[in-house]
């Protein structure tokens, strides 16, 4: 059976509306909040102009970090949740479905059109979106860019391939490190995100 | 006039949107992460930066929400439209009582920030809601019909650092 991304999507629309007396949104597993894309875009963009030119790999690196660490613990959770048992593992027949059900999850967050264009079960995941908030957010607030935008979606692509071929959780973030060779906000036709081993995993 | 959620929150295509205005769904264990990176990273720069970009997003957005709601026209209405806001979007409960234009007390007894921080590192030692601080400035300059920066919020008491509920003061700037 194919991953029904429909079926997704409309589960977790339904589930963000459920809200418990304390107003927050608990549901795969997470606490879930909705919130306008602009305050995303605002906070990574305006934090990699105030760290500057001469810090602007450092600041990139602790953007991708910061989503690939949260990536990671979410997805985990997401697929440890009675709502991925109940919606999304009836119609897992292998171990790499779950990267289909972890991007359609991924869509109906809001956070883009995500793809999977090619997966190479513990070598390579590729991730093609045309849509990505963060390549419009920055087109929009800061023109052409020189390098690629999508922060977010570039650590969570490796977070994907962490939680498949990582190892035992909690182990295993970190096992892989995605690049984005091709981004809309620097002029591209879409945002593409792949997923490599991390070659210094695991040394000292 | 209650709030129609079902209307409000939409799906266009793979966008998710809220009264006109794209949104994203995260877990707390991105908006931690976030706010963990930049008060590590850049201090006190980093903490100004959380509050302007929830002001300054949560003004537009509300601007956006109350267009669609022209029937409500009071002060009192608004505020409890952006009361249900903030808990239909997950974010907490936040008690609007001591309010008025020049500024006052607001109370929050639980937040998304703080269940989420609590969760992930335990308790802190100064008041971390800085979120809430920015998004509180960016609904009243919303609802008073002020401009970007009006109101300076400071956080009295926070769950955080584990007081009963989190405590608002808001003042002009």
């Amino acid at each position: 059976m194919a991953i029904d991304g429909h079926k997704i999507v409309q589960a977790v629309m339904e589930g963000s509306r459920i809200r418990d007396a304390k107003g927050i949104i608990p549901i795969f597993g997470v606490y879930l909040c909705l919130f306008f894309v602009q305050y995303y875009n605002r906070l990574s963009f305006e934090f990699e102009k105030k760290m500057g030119k001469t810090r602007r790999d450092e600041s990139a690196r602790l953007l991708i970090e910061a989503a690939q660490e949260c990536g990671y613990a979410t997805f985990q959770g997401i697929r440890n949740s009675w709502e991925w048992e109940e919606i999304v593992q009836p119609m897992i027949e292998k171990k790499e479905d779950q990267i289909l059900g972890f991007t359609a999850v991924a869509v109906a967050f809001g956070w883009g059109d995500l793809e999977v264009k090619e997966l190479i079960p513990e070598e390579k995941l590729l991730i093609r979106v045309q849509d990505s908030y963060e390549a419009t957010g920055y087109l929009q607030g800061y023109g052409l860019a020189d390098s690629g935008k999508c922060y977010m979606l570039r650590g969570v692509t490796a977070a994907f391939m962490d939680l498949l071929y990582g190892g035992q959780y909690p182990e295993g973030c970190f096992a892989f490190l995605a690049e984005e060779p091709f981004c809309r906000a620097k002029g591209d036709p879409y945002c593409e995100f792949v997923a490599r081993k991390n070659p210094g995993f695991g040394s000292p | 006039m209650p709030l129609d959620w079902r209307a409000a929150l939409t799906r266009e295509g793979h966008r998710v949107i809220l009264s006109g205005l794209p949104i994203a769904m995260h877990c707390h264990h991105y908006s931690i992460n976030l706010q963990r990176m930049l008060e590590e990273t850049l201090d006190s720069e980093g903490v100004g930066l959380l509050f302007r970009a929830a002001e300054e997003a949560s003004l537009l957005g509300f601007r956006s929400i109350l267009r669609q709601y022209p029937k409500i026209r009071t002060v009192k209405s608004k505020l409890e439209l952006a009361s249900t806001v903030y808990q239909n979007c997950g974010m907490g409960i936040i008690h609007f009582q001591q309010i008025g234009p020049k500024g006052g007390i607001i109370e929050s007894p639980s937040s998304h920030h703080v269940t989420g921080w609590l969760a992930k590192h335990g308790g802190r030692h100064s008041p971390g809601c800085h979120f809430a601080r920015g998004w509180i400035a960016g609904v009243l300059e919303a609802i008073y019909g002020k401009p970007l920066g009006s109101y300076l919020v400071t956080e009295l008491a926070c769950k955080m650092t584990r007081e009963p509920k989190c405590v608002f003061q808001v003042k002009e700037a």
